[in-house]
């Protein structure tokens, strides 16, 4: 039985909801979800704290016995390279970074060069710049995965239309590897089970063992390449017990290149 | 032997509040897929479901359904069950979506897989009873959950297995 995960769950004020939200998730089978805090530097600028709601909710997965384990991700929209500075205080909080280019000149920075696990496809509208087979080839070699959200699709028609069209030209460049399938969820009905997402990726373009990647293996490994680069930063990261800080390092599959 | 070979998908359908199930019945949930197929797919789809699909069982209590398609685009039309979003019966609409469990060539293999996943969620139900009572209810269930040759017995549930 593989280990689905959903890393994109909106992060909403209203803790009902978010306690809602990640029980579904439980229920539907995924083992480890991650919230999202959705940053623009346009608005004021104010830190978010990125505590959950006690963590108290030990809802177990679907046929798993181990409590859902719930991350913390930070999304950073950007549309000017000094939005993102890497090794900033704040995003030591966050379990998992991603950011989302606007432009093409920072999709290209972003690939190449900025320290972030997730590249977010935007898909509520028509990409200004197409995908080149260099960045992308780049970001695949370092470890950086590219993540398409389908909940849009789910709410909308016109959006459903801009989500297969960004969709299908991605998967053209990078080959259907290092891509992730995500709810962008902001209620618990806009989650779908991991094998309605399988079959999503194949309307996307993806091979059918690439579909299940995007959901299980590949998802697994943006959270060990989000383990990795908090460990090489150089910060104190303190474990359960000493063995476990090892592991990171032997199970990925791909070199990290500091 | 040519045989017409089928593709059965065990779906689970998901409310928010369990009430609404009781409103479901077979032919509204057939209307909602047919209508998210065209939707998605549009006159090809439609076409396609036209021949050879139906919905096989209904279990309003649990929202369990059987959905048949045929096997040469089952991937396709599977694809389509995601964007449903409500489901439209006697005159209300239900906020819901369909959560697929398993796939299936027969309706046998189905109900096998059912019973294996009704078992599961008893057991996961058993640590959460409140009392004595409703724990010796749930394990009567369990062990009554087995397909004997023939019959659908391990469909039939009681109302209150899965209260979670």
């Amino acid at each position: 039985m593989s280990v689905f995960m959903d890393l994109n769950l909106n992060y909403t004020t209203d803790k009902s909801r978010m306690r809602s939200l990640i029980e579904t998730a439980a229920h539907l089978g995924f083992s480890t979800v991650a919230i999202n805090h959705v940053f623009e530097p346009t608005a004021k600028k104010k830190q978010r704290t990125c505590c959950l709601c006690g963590n108290t909710c030990l809802c177990l997965p679907q046929g798993r016995s181990r409590p859902i384990r719930v991350l913390n991700r930070l999304t950073v929209v950007m549309s000017d390279s000094s939005h993102f500075r890497p090794n900033a205080a704040e995003y030591r909080g966050f379990d998992l970074l991603a950011v989302q280019p606007t432009t093409e000149k920072l999709f290209h920075a972003a690939c190449m060069l900025y320290e972030v696990d997730i590249i977010c496809v935007s898909v509520t509208e028509k990409l200004p710049f197409f995908f080149k087979r260099a960045p992308v080839n780049g970001a695949v070699g370092r470890g950086v995965v590219f993540e398409v959200s389908y909940s849009a699709a789910i709410r909308d028609s016109t959006r459903r239309r801009y989500t297969i069209a960004n969709a299908v030209s991605l998967m053209e460049s990078c080959r259907g590897k290092n891509v992730i399938l995500s709810s962008a969820a902001e209620k618990p009905l806009e989650i779908r089970g991991p094998y309605d997402i399988t079959n999503l990726g194949l309307l996307f373009g993806l091979s059918d063992a690439d579909a299940k990647d995007a959901v299980s293996t590949t998802c697994r490994s943006v959270v060990l390449h989000a383990e990795t680069r908090k460990l090489a930063s150089g910060i104190i990261y303190t474990m359960k017990s000493c063995t476990e800080s090892s592991t990171p390092a032997a199970k990925r599959a791909k070199p990290h290149l500091t | 032997m040519v045989r017409l070979k089928s593709r059965y998908l065990l779906c689970e359908v998901i409310v928010p509040d369990r009430r609404h199930l009781l409103l479901l019945d077979d032919r509204a949930v057939a209307a909602s897929v047919r209508e998210a197929v065209a939707r998605v797919h549009g006159d090809y789809g439609a076409a396609l479901c036209s021949s050879r699909f139906s919905v096989k069982y209904l279990n309003a209590h649990t929202g369990i359904v059987f959905l048949r398609f045929p096997k040469r685009c089952y991937k396709l039309l599977w694809s389509a069950l995601p964007f449903i979003t409500s489901i439209e019966a006697r005159g209300q609409s239900i906020a819901c979506f369909l959560n697929c469990l398993h796939v299936g060539g027969t309706i046998r293999t189905c109900q096998k897989f059912l019973i294996r996943y009704n078992t599961q969620q008893l057991h996961r139900m058993l640590p959460k009873c409140k009392n004595e009572e409703e724990k010796q209810q749930v394990k009567k269930s369990i062990l009554k959950c087995t397909l004997t040759k023939g019959n659908r017995k391990g469909l039939d549930f009681p109302s209150d297995d899965d209260e979670d």
